[in-house]
């Protein structure tokens, strides 16, 4: 299931590849791999398309994939561990948080430092810690109910949203324009460079998380308690893990904006796909929340060729709906 | 060879609810903790399976202090059944009492573990329901269902929190006498938080009653059971009668009342 599930990634990321105004074909997109891989000389005919593909189409498709798999790794780490399939580095107040984080920096920086900066990396990053520090503190020393630990995520989230705003409101023209690239996430300008931090953020993440499969299980489906009475170091487990994916969540969205509903939604495919064993549920949902992102940024660039529509806005699109059919559902159950 | 509780204090924030508990189980002994609601029954249990520490006192077994030793060795041998709460996700039977060999399986559980969890299935009587998702059982089948994933981890020392009060009476009884079993084919040391009176005198070989946070009686439940005590700890009067069947507890209004003319309400048929 899990091999079947990797090769379907692989062959739709690469068919979403040759997708575009360009016309190139799976054929065409292995030469070019092929080319820059083991290198070759390069026609004149195929320059062109070369170029597209390597240039272009192949990072942000890319992007696209590490970014959305980053994203639903967070989702399924923080849904197992807070025990509540309802939240997401979203619906927590943690992406929003990492927005205005890198919001600030851009400001303060007169717009000087672009997606990618370090400073904004670790405004974004430092904006994430601290708020899923006070959510998930609040919700510990509260013993919050799942329903609370949301409502305090929804109001965490128009908190942060209207302070981006206001950032927005007192910066000029260019630091604006900036700004405005976060609040609706984007893969437009992907380059390889950011392909490699967010890819090496996400597969730096994911054996680890893998490794503390078996104790996400044991806190997942058995609660804090009788996963302390089955040998886990539930508090040390919940920190590092929480750190863990709050990371992988403001990574991406320094680089690319808050894209909303990945983290939610990804997991939840994977869920239904195979099961909620967290040993395969990780990767399958590595591949479910990248194949999501990869597949939305292809329809967004080619229903309105050429205008090219950003990813965070196709998600929401389809995102929004899977979430109000999730709450109605959960609802139903109880 | 034996569990044993030194001077357990605990408190939640500012409430005491344990004010220097001793207690001492023999090896492969069941015994059961008694006393009225918020008595410190549930905290006991939980502090000897490490959910909660103790502000000061010791546990140990077989001379080894169990407060002391890591999580996951400390999960080797004291396993904990929890009252029975709903999960968020789904998760079949077979997998649910798979989580009782976590201190034991690196990544991926071995044939052995599969075989030792397929066993402890099988002795609650769960074989037909394996494959069933939790969500689809009943409160008492998933209570049986922790019991099974306790004894699939395989301990020496066996906790149980009240267990059986949502079990119906077939099930409680089933319950009591799988744990008694285990104590006496494997010599595993159970420790029971319990309500029912009866049910604690007739399958437990030592009754502990707890009150205020303090033990107030220990001994075989023939011994520990007093008239005067039980009904000052319960606030209920109660008769204590011990016949041929062992000890036995009611509660003094459901005694039969001597008939008095015209006053006595008449039972219905």
């Amino acid at each position: 299931m899990l091999w079947a599930g990797t090769v379907l990634t692989v062959l739709v990321t690469a068919w979403c590849v040759t997708a575009g105004t360009t016309d190139a074909g799976l054929l065409d997109v292995g030469r070019a791999i092929r080319l820059r891989v083991f290198g070759g000389v390069l026609d004149q005919d195929f320059a062109q398309t070369y170029s597209v593909i390597i240039n272009l189409r192949l990072p942000r498709v890319l992007l696209a994939f590490v970014a959305g798999a980053a994203l639903s790794l967070a989702g399924v780490v923080m849904q197992g561990l807070l025990r509540n399939p309802l939240v997401s580095p979203f619906t927590l107040g943690v992406s929003p948080a990492a927005a205005f984080g890198a919001a600030l920096a851009i400001l303060l920086t007169g717009g000087s430092a672009g997606s990618g900066s370090w400073l904004v990396i670790g405004s974004a990053l430092g904006a994430a810690l601290a708020v899923s520090a006070l959510v998930l503190g609040l919700a510990s020393a509260k013993a919050m109910s799942a329903a609370t630990l949301l409502l305090l995520g929804i109001a965490l989230t128009q908190l942060f949203e209207a302070m981006t705003a206001a950032l927005q409101f007192v910066a000029d023209e260019n630091t604006l324009q900036a700004i405005v690239r976060w609040t609706f996430g984007s893969v437009n300008d992907a380059g390889w460079s950011d392909v490699g931090v967010v890819g090496a953020c996400v597969v730096a993440a994911l054996p680890l998380l893998l490794w503390f499969s078996r104790d996400l299980n044991a806190i997942a489906f058995a609660g804090d308690d009788a996963a302390k009475s089955l040998g886990v170091n539930v508090t040390a487990v919940r920190v590092g893990l929480i750190v863990v994916s709050v990371v992988l969540a403001a990574v991406v969205v320094s680089f690319c904006g808050v894209i909303g509903f990945v983290g939610l939604v990804g997991p939840h495919i994977a869920r239904l796909a195979i099961g909620a064993d967290h040993r395969y549920l990780l990767p399958f949902s590595f591949l479910t929340g990248g194949l999501l992102l990869v597949v939305a940024d292809t329809v967004g660039r080619t229903v309105l060729a050429p205008s090219v529509i950003p990813v965070g806005i196709v998600v929401a699109f389809i995102g929004a709906p899977v979430f109000i059919n999730l709450i109605l559902t959960r609802r139903a159950a109880q | 060879m034996s569990l044993e509780v030194a001077s357990v204090r605990f408190a939640y924030r500012r409430n005491p609810v344990l004010e220097g508990v001793d207690l001492r189980v023999a090896e492969g002994g069941f015994c059961a903790l008694l006393g009225p609601n918020g008595s410190g029954k549930s905290t006991l249990t939980k502090i000897i399976a490490r959910v909660l520490a103790p502000a000061a006192g010791t546990v140990s077994f077989a001379g080894r202090d169990l407060l002391a030793t890591p999580r996951r060795e400390h999960a080797r041998v004291v396993s904990y059944v929890p009252q029975s709460g709903a999960t968020p996700f789904e998760q079949t039977v077979r997998e649910a009492v798979l989580l009782g060999r976590t201190p034991h399986i690196g990544l991926r559980p071995t044939r052995r573990d599969r075989e030792i969890v397929d066993a402890s299935i099988e002795r609650l009587g769960l074989a037909e329901l394996s494959d069933r998702p939790m969500s689809q059982l009943s409160g008492g089948q998933a209570q049986r269902v922790l019991i099974a994933r306790a004894l699939a981890q395989q301990p020496r020392v066996l906790l149980l929190d009240e267990p059986t009060s949502a079990l119906d009476l077939r099930y409680q009884i089933e319950t009591l006498q799988i744990v008694r079993s285990v104590t006496r084919e494997e010599g595993v040391t159970a420790l029971i938080a319990i309500h029912d009176l009866n049910h604690a005198a007739h399958f437990c070989d030592q009754a502990v009653l707890l009150d205020g946070g303090r033990v107030v009686a220990d001994g075989p439940p023939a011994e520990a059971f007093d008239e005067a005590l039980l009904s000052r700890v319960y606030g209920l009067d109660v008769r204590v009668s011990r016949g041929a069947a062992g000890v036995e507890v009611r509660p003094a209004a459901l005694e039969p009342t001597p008939l008095r003319a015209g006053t006595a309400p008449k039972e219905s048929a």
